[in-house]
């Protein structure tokens, strides 16, 4: 393969990974919080793009400039459903983890069709934003500009992440990760801990559908592809780690990338799942999991 | 519109509804991915049939076609037909349940279907059992009427007729302007589609002394085509035949233009492409892509009947009919034609009227030399036409007489 194309297949892999971390990201905050694996994180993903969507058709508003809204609004929505489900699941006395399993699974099955009753099964495009079908040509390895942004938005999004650790409300949230009882008698609202959390999760993965949108179609079942690599990728970087979730994407998307582009394109996925069973024979914990 | 709108789809209403209604309503399943990933042409396809069988059933001004007259099955007394919709989920083995479930539960004596192939091949494994017609409206895989099987039909083309045409439209097209294609690339998913699709290709290009520089077999619904677009970049192939569903088609135009790729020439196994979903999203990019049809929405001339039966479609889903759902329609139309003949709703008479089927060409709203089945249960009249996108829709560009436009071919 000439120089330029495997430049050009790593910068695809590269693009397409800060996306996949992003996605993780939310997943493994809450997984790392709380236990709880999120089986609608696709699905939330999904009504990110969705809103975009929405919003872009009333108003004809850059993807862009909806950020903001749409990563607030998911933030609301997944505090709204640590609250009403999630808080309540937590609760039962019976069999709690398979409870927590179906509620969340059920909850991806009722916002797809939700999704399809409200926009029909219809694939859609946000189309002729002020990035929307551009590249940068840089030397003959090109790269679009709609994921370039993209990836940036993650990079920042990574940082936002890193930073919100260090506040006070980080620590809490450390300190519950480590201990969820023991914080209680310290003082944490653990609750309201957890409802952050899952307006985080939530947020991170929303904000990583905005950008999405912006180069994706848009579809009831969009979420589930990149659900299925989020789950990769989270165990892959080590449940609970952000930087292992940042690292695992873009491994992820380059392991995809170089697979499809040095053996078969259908099989791209082996290589994804090899990598990650070689991980789970020799470490277990993922690569930057905590014991 | 809005009332008309509102009694078909009571009546869609009722149709789903177990209560049996007047005791002589003929029961035909319909199997179509009603959610998941192939919802949107299950959708259309189940507004076509709930068009087609208001056509059969109602009483309206003659549509000059096949059964058009309307006022319900003349032979049966002026019967019914009332079609049960089954979700398949784009899944073969829920489409073979709910196959099993419509002929066993719901008394279904005919089933239509059913979109993908790979659904098609299940649904008519279980119809082939139970002694009961199984049409395929759209599943276009040249290796299902190729099983042997008594109870299979088939109205529409399939791939290697589809694909036939193609390399006639590359010959007839490089003979007229002296740019003759000497290279493809194929792109197709990892289904029966796919596989079977690009088979007939990599055959008949190697018959037309046409060389296949890049083989591209894909995961169907990945989150990126990225690699795939640099592996067509680096072979550009006078002609890229892509087999693909709609999300995957779009997502393969934005790839390709990421990487500063604009090929040459486009030929699709219809499919993805052929939807407005797919026009939509990927808008500009969409210009110039071609693909074969068996529909020809512009040759109204030639078909009379697709006027009237394309102002209906549009009332009832707000969009012109395509590819899919004018064979849907027809198909329908078919069976329901089969029934009268027969008059009676006995599957075996039924399919003793498929085959001797006799419908010309001007009789459908396809651009058809019209309707007969073989021993094998397959249209032999069903002809292609070969389409481009221009001004964002698709217009008929081959066979030469019944083109509208001139084809824009730039290899």
């Amino acid at each position: 393969m000439p120089v330029a194309e495997i430049l050009q297949v790593a910068a695809g892999g590269l693009l397409m990974g800060l996306i996949y971390a992003l996605v993780a990201a939310g997943l493994s905050l809450i997984f790392g919080l709380m236990d709880v694996v999120n089986f609608a994180h696709g699905e939330l993903m999904m009504l990110a793009m969705y809103a975009v969507f929405a919003i872009w058709q009333l108003t004809g508003a850059d993807p862009l400039l909806l950020l903001p809204v749409v990563a607030v609004l998911l933030f609301g929505l997944g505090m709204a459903i640590y609250r009403g489900l999630i808080a309540r699941a937590l609760s039962v006395q019976f069999n709690r983890g398979m409870v927590q399993i179906f509620v969340t699974f059920g909850l991806a099955i009722f916002i797809r069709g939700a999704a399809q009753f409200v926009w029909g099964g219809e694939f859609r495009s946000v189309t002729g934003h002020w990035l929307a079908d551009r590249s940068l040509n840089l030397g003959g390895v090109f790269l679009p500009l709609p994921q370039v942004a993209a990836s940036l938005v993650c990079l920042a999004a990574f940082a936002g992440l890193l930073m919100v650790s260090r506040t006070e409300f980080g620590k809490a949230l450390e300190a519950t990760r480590e201990d969820r009882d023991a914080v209680a008698l310290i003082g944490i609202d653990r609750d309201r801990i957890f409802a952050m959390g899952w307006g985080l999760g939530a947020g991170a993965v929303g904000i990583a559908g905005v950008m999405l949108a912006g180069f994706y179609y848009v579809g009831p079942n969009v979420g589930a592809s990149f659900a299925v690599i989020a789950y990769v990728t989270v165990a892959l970087g080590g449940f609970g780690s952000m930087l292992g979730a940042l690292v695992a994407g873009v491994l992820i998307g380059e392991v995809e990338a170089f697979t499809a582009a040095l053996w078969e394109p259908s099989l791209k996925q082996v290589g994804v799942f090899a990598v990650y069973l070689l991980v789970l024979t020799f470490r277990p914990r993922g690569l930057f999991g905590k014991m | 519109m809005k009332r008309r709108a509102l009694l078909l789809s009571a009546g869609a209403l009722a149709a789903t509804g177990r209560m049996a209604r007047a005791a002589e309503d003929v029961v035909i399943g319909v199997v179509y991915p009603l959610t998941g990933n192939g919802a949107a042409v299950g959708l259309d396809a189940k507004a076509a049939y709930e068009v087609a069988v208001d056509i059969v059933n109602g009483t309206h001004a003659p549509i000059p076609m096949l059964m058009g007259q309307g006022g319900g099955l003349a032979k049966l007394g002026g019967a019914k037909i009332k079609l049960v919709f089954a979700d398949s989920q784009n899944d073969p083995q829920k489409a073979r349940a709910e196959a099993e479930r419509l002929i066993t539960q719901e008394k279904a004596v005919a089933i239509l279907g059913s979109y993908t192939s790979a659904t098609g091949a299940t649904i008519s494994q279980v119809t082939e059992r139970y002694e009961v017609p199984y049409l395929a409206a759209d599943n276009s895989s040249p290796s299902l009427h190729q099983r042997g099987l008594k109870w299979f039909f088939r109205t529409s083309p399939h791939d290697e007729m589809f694909t036939q045409g193609m390399f006639d439209f590359f010959r007839d097209i490089g003979a007229k302007t002296g740019r003759k294609a000497k290279t493809v690339a194929l792109f197709y998913e990892d289904s029966i589609f796919g596989s079977d699709s690009s088979n007939v290709q990599r055959k008949l290009a190697q018959a037309a002394g046409m060389e296949v520089v890049a083989d591209i077999k894909y995961r169907a619904a990945s989150p990126s085509l990225s690699t795939e677009a640099q592996k067509l970049k680096s072979a550009n192939a006078d002609v890229i035949l892509p087999s693909s569903y709609t999300s995957d088609a779009i997502l393969i135009m934005k790839s390709m233009n990421d990487i500063g790729y604009k090929p040459k020439a486009m030929m699709a196994q219809a499919a993805g492409f052929q939807e407005s979903a797919f026009l939509a999203g990927a808008g500009a990019l969409a210009e110039g892509v071609m693909s074969r049809s068996s529909f020809a929405l512009d040759a109204t001339k030639s078909r009379p009947a697709i006027t009237p039966v394309n102002t209906l479609y549009k009332a009832h889903n707000n969009k012109d009919m395509n590819d899919n759902t004018s064979r849907e329609i027809t198909a329908l139309l078919t069976l329901a034609d089969a029934i009268n003949r027969a008059g009676s709703a006995k599957p075996e008479a039924i399919r003793q009227a498929l085959v001797a089927t006799d419908v010309p060409g001007d009789q459908t709203i396809m651009p058809w030399k019209g309707i007969k089945f073989d021993a094998s249960g397959q249209n032999t009249l069903g002809t292609p036409v070969m389409q481009q996108v221009s001004g964002g829709i698709y217009r008929t560009v081959w066979p030469f007489e019944l083109a509208v436009m001139e084809a824009n071919w730039l290899v």
